[in-house]
């Protein structure tokens, strides 16, 4: 059977297809597949430095955003409502298997 | 091609994000990461945190994936302690006998708690917390009506009464000053999390000042300066770090309660770097030098070494910030405040949720400490950054956004 892959658009618009291990977050992936993304908070939902954008038609059916989650992101000046996530936020989903994501911009 | 290793001593997050971001930035030679702990390098914040309340003994996170670094080509050397610098020669002199020619060397080695040098200080049930061993040998003496005595009313010792308290011990802080976290905070936010700690049944005892520990071999008591006795079965000392510099001061690099770098990382010799928790420099918005003990310093120190070494252009120096979680209160902060700054306090503690702005000059927002407020925090940290100026009267209204409350000062 193949493995989960995400696709994970960068700063610069490349794709970059990755495996998704399914005991991880999101960010983990990003992280571990040399896209640079700091996670500086280790996944806690302290920062914002692994903010991505969900597609709106995936973004829906994620749980949505925690209060912390959404303080953090509605300040960041590249916030979309309706997209933005913090991928540590984000277990292994099967409704984003497949999909795209993209990197937001560095603060 | 250089033959040579890049050698980071020290894999806590300074020293993995400078192999990290060497391979990102496209170093083709070899890496080598040595570290004396022999597990796979892992996050420290959960040490004091969530790790020391969970039901069963689990591992931090690690900062990487085990296999990660093999995939990448950095060879790990964990269990295995730098014990000497050559500087002639260019070598690191290791514990297993070998010595490890470098092309460049990164010293990362961090810090290390503070000791009480009083008498009883080495008696058993006398800790420390700072590595995972301490974690897990505190985790499993916090056990319901355990009398636990924090020295120290820091992050550290107030994360560990957080927890303790939550495992149902009876539990004493001793602090010196007159207020909780008093070197990091403004009183407004430390009579919030003085009076959140106690609400949960915490005690404690200010302008104490521990003198000696009683015990035959285990700790029983600690007795403070001015004649009280505190009853103890365990107890928890948060005083600080020291830095690890000793390897650096052997090797003729100039320390000062730190290795001394620049906004490189550079020590003061050009082989070595340094980043992280052990090293002291020149801060950039203040004039004056400092140690910076948090995460982000640590990866922005690892990203200017790494970029350095490979002639990558140096990024804008950023503005630290620090979090703690205390009985499920978060507390951030960004900027560093000084005592002599205007506390201006937007929103009401008594909600739970408020943030306190420091202003320099009057009106410059230098920093900002945020109670369950993360948007001030973000918003905040930016505002910092660039330099914002802040009207008082208007910031204290947390209905109107902070950054509205900048622009119109612009």
């Amino acid at each position: 059977m193949s493995k989960p892959i995400i696709n994970v658009a960068d700063r610069e618009g490349y794709l970059h297809t990755l495996e998704w291990e399914p005991d991880t977050t999101l960010m983990e992936t990003i992280r571990d597949n040399d896209l640079p993304i700091l996670a500086s908070c280790g996944g806690t939902a302290s920062c914002a430095t692994c903010h991505v954008y969900v597609q709106p038609k995936d973004n829906e059916q994620l749980a949505s955003r925690s209060e912390d989650e959404d303080e953090l992101l509605g300040e960041t000046e590249a916030f979309r409502e309706c997209e933005s996530r913090l991928s540590c936020q984000i277990r292994f989903n099967p409704v984003l298997v497949g999909s795209t994501i993209t990197l937001a911009p560095e603060e | 091609m250089n033959e040579k290793p890049i050698v980071v001593v020290g894999a806590g997050h300074a020293g993995v994000h400078v192999a990290t971001r060497l391979v990102e930035l496209g170093w083709s030679g070899p890496t080598v990461l040595v570290d004396a702990e022999g597990t796979v390098p892992y996050e420290r914040p959960p040490l004091s945190k969530d790790l020391l309340t969970e039901s069963a003994p689990s591992a931090p996170p690690p900062l990487r994936r085990e296999s990660y670094y093999l995939d990448k080509g950095i060879q790990t050397m964990l269990g295995v302690t730098a014990m000497a610098i050559d500087p002639e020669e260019g070598a690191v002199r290791l514990s297993d006998g070998g010595a490890l020619p470098f092309h460049r060397l990164v010293l990362a080695t961090g810090s290390t708690a503070r000791t009480l040098p009083i008498p009883g200080a080495n008696l058993e049930g006398v800790q420390f917390l700072k590595t995972l061993d301490d974690s897990q040998t505190l985790r499993n003496r916090l056990t319901p009506g355990t009398r636990v005595v924090v020295v120290g009313a820091g992050y550290i010792g107030m994360e560990v009464a957080a927890a303790a308290a939550k495992l149902g011990c009876d539990t004493t802080v001793l602090e010196f000053q007159d207020r909780v976290m008093s070197r990091v905070t403004s009183p407004v936010v430390s009579e919030h999390f003085r009076k959140l700690h106690e609400e949960h049944g915490v005690r404690f005892v200010f302008g104490a000042q521990a003198s000696r520990f009683e015990g035959a071999d285990h700790v029983t008591a600690v007795h403070t300066s001015d004649g009280m006795e505190y009853p103890a079965d365990l107890v928890v000392i948060g005083v600080g770090v020291v830095p690890n510099q000793k390897l650096a001061e052997d090797a003729g690099l100039e320390c000062s309660d730190g290795i001394m770098v620049d906004n490189h990382g550079r020590t003061s010799n050009p082989l070595i770097y340094a980043a992280g928790d052990v090293t002291r420099f020149q801060c950039p918005w203040e004039g004056v030098s400092r140690r910076l003990e948090c995460v982000q310093n640590a990866l922005a120190q690892a990203d200017a070494v790494a970029r350095h070494i490979l002639g990558a252009p140096a990024k804008e120096p950023e503005i630290p910030w620090f979090w703690t979680i205390q009985h499920g209160v978060r507390l951030q902060t960004a900027g560093i405040r000084d005592p002599d700054d205007l506390a201006v306090v937007r929103g009401e503690p008594a909600t739970g949720k408020f943030s306190i702005l420091y202003l320099r000059n009057g009106d410059k927002l230098a920093a900002i400490d945020t109670v369950h407020s993360l948007s001030d925090f973000a918003a905040g940290k930016r505002l910092i950054a660039a330099g914002s100026h802040i009207d008082p009267i208007h910031a204290a209204d947390p209905n109107v956004k902070l950054t509205q409350v900048a622009a119109s000062m612009s």
